[in-house]
């Protein structure tokens, strides 16, 4: 009698097959470097804060007795009359084609909770107006909604399958595009993403993007996770 | 909202002046202070010498030098008319043993005082972090004039300002339209001027000038400690969620188990 042998058989492979298989089709928590690693690479004062004048006072020990010689530097002036800083050329468009997104860009900038603005719209991604535009020094951050519950799944809902070597193409106001190549893809526990380092103003031009990730958290009507992808400038 | 005010010192004063410059400690490996000029003064272009040598030449009003990287330490400052020889020229202002420890970001400002005298007064400029999406608006009274009102957009920001204070507020980033007026009146003194209040910075506004040659603003900006936002929003669905294996496979598994499970205690049975 050998049914009940091929069915042991048969009913092994799809039990253990089926999860084993899922498993491995699920995208990994992290591809490439670590998100700070990405960034940090060669600006590791990203945030630093600037030089304060509130602290303690400098003792007066330490105060040369005379007048230090001086070694001037060259001076340079300017008119001093109030300016209206010229507006800044805002990127207009972010795609990844190898992920089909392809979505417009509109400025945002920091919501009344303090967290950063996001268009309302899940099929446009915003771009972080105080931070550089992208190719400039620093962190260029384009974030958008994974989804909503009226509109369905966002134009970043991609996001979290990108892997290493992925190519996003920039389009800047001028109709130029700067193209880069993904290093980075992490999914990090909100209460931990490290803003200072993702939002950093120094540093060599990096592109950050971000959507929510990970398990979805009904009671906050929130997802646990925020995915977070780096990506430098392709030559 | 925060009033301070700087310790006004009195042209050609002497004297030791304990200019108390605040310094950072954790910064003590920098030596060298940021140290910008603002001429104050109507109708006098000026030379500039600290201690004794030439910093900045023909200085024309309304006009800012800098910003200087310096040394730590003490200055002696002295503004002459331009062009006048300092050996003989008579000084026209001079302020002694203005400290600067390293680490400090100061503006000095060659002004009128109320009464119309000139004066040096040294400023620090507050480079402490602001808010992400914010810039501090700093307003420093160095015109001949009594107390002013500053008004952005038509609102009063800062109130009862008298030469030489400075008075800050953290407002929104972006461009505002300012004026000054005449304390507790509506009667416009300066402006109205357009001027843009960087974000992640001190944008720092003079009123100055005299009844005569007539008040004007000067502006100066300066690096402060930007903020990050304090997180990333996205998503409300739950649509994108990682969640645990779709029941459909769920229920594969279990059928393969069970299927499995009747197979080999039949199997079993069947060896007895």
């Amino acid at each position: 009698m050998r049914t009940p042998a091929v069915v042991l058989v048969l009913g092994l492979a799809l039990g253990i097959g089926t999860p084993v298989t899922w498993a491995l089709t699920q995208p990994d928590e992290a591809t490439g470097t670590t998100v700070e690693q990405a960034i940090d690479a060669s600006s590791p004062s990203a945030m630093a804060p600037a030089p304060s004048p509130t602290a303690a006072p400098s003792p007066s020990g330490a105060v040369p007795p005379s007048p230090p010689a001086l070694d001037l530097p060259p001076v340079t002036t300017r008119d001093a009359a109030p300016t209206v800083a010229a507006p800044v050329a805002a990127p207009v468009r972010l795609s990844l084609p190898a992920r089909g997104v392809d979505a417009p860009l509109d400025p945002v900038g920091v919501s009344p909770d303090g967290q950063m603005e996001l268009p309302e719209d899940v099929d446009r991604v915003g771009w972080y107006r105080f931070g550089p535009v992208p190719g400039d020094d620093g962190s260029a951050v384009l974030a958008g909604h994974v989804d909503d519950r009226e509109q369905g799944l966002g134009a970043l809902a991609p996001l979290r399958s990108t892997e290493v070597g992925d190519v996003v193409v920039v389009t800047g106001a001028n109709g130029a595009e700067t193209r880069w190549q993904v290093v980075s893809r992490e999914l990090i526990t909100k209460q931990v993403l490290p803003l200072d380092t993702i939002f950093g103003r120094d540093g060599p031009p990096r592109l950050v993007l971000v959507t929510c990730g990970g398990p979805f958290i009904p009671e906050l009507r929130s997802y646990r996770d925020n995915v977070v992808v780096v990506a430098e400038p392709l030559p | 909202m925060n009033k301070t005010r700087p310790i006004a010192l009195t042209a050609g004063a002497t004297g030791a002046f304990a200019l108390l410059f605040a310094a950072t400690p954790a910064l003590a490996d920098t030596h060298t202070a940021t140290v910008s000029v603002l001429h104050a003064i109507p109708e006098t272009p000026v030379d500039v010498y600290a201690n004794g040598e030439e910093l900045i030449s023909d200085f024309m009003p309304g006009t800012l030098a800098g910003p200087l990287t310096l040394p730590g330490g003490e200055y002696d400052l002295t503004v002459y008319p331009a062009g006048a020889d300092p050996e003989s020229a008579e000084v026209a202002i001079s302020l002694d043993d203005v400290e600067i420890p390293a680490g400090a970001d100061a503006t000095v400002v060659a002004h009128l005082t109320e009464a119309g005298a000139p004066e040096l007064t040294p400023f620090v400029n507050d480079t402490s972090a602001v808010p992400a999406g914010e810039g501090r608006l700093t307003v420093r009274h160095v015109a001949a004039a009594p107390a002013v009102d500053v008004r952005a957009g038509g609102e009063v920001i800062i109130d009862g300002l008298v030469n030489p204070n400075e008075e800050s507020v953290t407002v929104p980033a972006g461009d505002v339209s300012a004026d000054v007026v005449v304390a507790g009146t509506d009667t416009v003194a300066i402006g109205p001027a357009d001027l843009t209040v960087a974000e992640g910075a001190n944008t720092i506004v003079y009123a100055w000038g005299s009844a005569d040659a007539g008040y004007e603003l000067a502006t100066q900006t300066v690096q402060a400690g930007a903020s990050a936002p304090s997180g990333v929003p996205g998503g409300s669905a739950g649509l994108a969620a990682d969640e645990g294996m779709p029941a459909p496979l769920v229920g594969l598994t279990v059928a393969g188990l069970a299927a499995a499970a009747f197979a080999g205690r039949k199997y079993a049975t069947s060896r007895v």
